[in-house]
């Protein structure tokens, strides 16, 4: 039983993108204008601010500054990181300033990253006030630093550097450039995708190898779209042309 | 004042959009119908093709443009050409050509009138058209009787070639009636409209009659696709 292969050439699939071109580019379009509007219209802009922290031992005279102390240190971020975000730390937080938010609602809002074998990590706060967010990262450092005494027994927290408020910030999320771009990427692959399922359901016969290959009979001829206003310019081109030539010859 | 103007306006170009083998005989269009006919001919190599019916599979296909046109680059080859109206259903054929159709093909059918009263000269020279007349209760019935038989054979004596515009195959019965009568069928297919399931099942259906599918003409298909056409019209 012999089997056929379908070949699709580089010059069809081409022909189908150039067919249905304007789709493509509607689809692309509406994507783009979608992603511009909900970025710039409907997404409320986050603004995040970061306090620096510093693990370190209390310097001690008679001790003297080891490696196995620094060891101490790095390990104990791992359960600071836990710390920082548990509700014995931001329920105080929230109560100090006053926040109409739940220690949950701050936990969501607060991230901790430390530096891979670095004694210093941060937290950072996103908000939609650029000054709330500055104000609860170094609240947060500071009942940290505070509680952490109590907590663990240790004073080895030191705010390292807080979270200050430029005078013109700038929102760190949505970011229309990249979601316009990601936008029209979708658009295009779904404009490209629907273009091709249109052409694959699209049963009709379109050319003369349409009907030598379906029907098995043969072409008599094609007959291309009338367009009337094309024809109707021709014929009025000649009569156009000899009124100029009569008025050249009596001039 | 205006109205009238514009209507008579829209019938000019609709009549000219549908003859533009005889409005415009240098147009590509034009062209493209001579190839069918030259086609056409080049199919009668082992036997004359005196009767030539015109379909195609559905509705709103071109045929009656085509039939039109046909018959009039036939009789641009000075060939006494007879068109008729077999489309005893929704005839368009003196709208085409702005005849009357008071007496035409079912008036010839019933006894009601003669063949030379009803086929009437048109402003092609050497074509002569019978329209429809008036429209019966029982096409199918009548195309097939024996009266159509017989006009067929008397006609073909007066005539070089009779060319029939017909209905759609799918639709009604008519088209396989009339392709039985006939010696070759054109089946005409729109580009982006026919569909391939309807246009075997017509070729089959004509495939099965005593006249012989001569081929098919691909109509309205885009020019940007077929540019190799355009070499004549536009030098």
């Amino acid at each position: 039983m012999k089997e056929t292969m379908e070949e699709i050439s580089l010059i069809e699939i081409f022909q189908t993108l150039k067919k249905r071109i304007w789709l493509i580019i509607s689809i692309t379009s509406v994507a783009a204008i979608a992603s511009a509007i909900i970025s710039f219209f409907v997404l409320t802009p986050i603004y995040q601010s970061s306090t620096q922290i510093l693990v370190n031992q209390a310097k001690n005279e008679q001790m003297p500054y080891n490696v196995g102390n620094i060891q101490t240190d790095l390990q104990l971020i791992n359960t600071y990181n836990v710390i920082i975000k548990s509700p014995a730390i931001l329920e105080k937080v929230a109560n100090e300033m006053e926040l109409d938010r739940t220690a949950e609602a701050l936990n969501n809002q607060i991230q901790v990253a430390s530096e891979k074998n670095s004694q210093v990590f941060s937290i950072t706060v996103q908000d939609p006030d650029p000054v709330l967010a500055a104000e609860i990262a170094n609240k947060t450092a500071t009942v940290f630093q505070r509680e952490i005494k109590h907590i663990m027994n240790v004073d080895n927290v030191s705010i390292l550097a807080k979270a200050v408020i430029s005078d013109n910030p700038s929102p760190i999320k949505p970011q229309p450039v990249l979601n316009i771009a990601i936008a029209i990427v979708v658009g295009l692959m779904a404009g490209v995708g629907i273009a091709f399922l249109l052409e694959y359901l699209d049963n009709t016969i379109k050319s003369e190898q349409d009907i030598t290959k379906i029907l098995d009979i043969p072409v008599l001829g094609i007959i291309t779209v009338i367009n009337l206003d094309a024809e109707e310019n021709k014929r009025q081109q000649p009569a156009f042309a000899a009124k100029i030539g009569s008025e050249k010859v009596e001039s | 004042m205006n109205l009238r103007r514009k209507k008579k306006l829209n019938t000019t170009n609709s009549k000219f959009r549908s003859l533009i083998t005889h409005f415009d005989k240098k147009s590509p269009i034009s062209e493209q119908y001579r190839t069918i006919r030259t086609n056409i001919e080049f199919s009668a190599v082992d036997k004359s093709y005196k009767t030539i019916v015109v379909t195609s599979s559905g509705p709103g296909e071109g045929k009656s443009t085509t039939t039109a046109n046909l018959a009039v680059v036939f009789a641009q080859q000075n060939k006494k050409v007879l068109l008729i109206d077999g489309d005893l259903r929704k005839p368009t054929v003196h709208y085409t050509f702005q005849l009357d159709n008071t007496i035409g093909l079912t008036n010839i059918l019933t006894g009601q009138s003669t063949c030379d009263a009803a086929v009437k000269s048109s402003e092609v020279e050497h074509l002569s058209v019978l329209t429809c007349g008036p429209i019966p209760p029982n096409p199918a019935e009548m195309l097939g009787s024996d009266a159509m038989k017989k006009l067929l054979e008397h006609v073909a004596e007066q005539f070089d070639i009779i060319i029939i515009d017909s209905p759609p195959v799918l639709a009604v019965t008519d088209a396989q009636i009339l392709a039985n009568l006939t010696d070759g069928i054109v089946l005409v297919t729109k580009s982006g409209q026919t569909e391939y399931d309807m246009a075997i099942r017509a070729t089959e259906l004509l495939k099965n009659s005593r006249a012989k599918l001569l081929g098919a003409v691909l109509n309205h298909k885009d020019q940007k696709q077929s540019n190799y056409y355009y070499y004549y019209g536009n030098k």
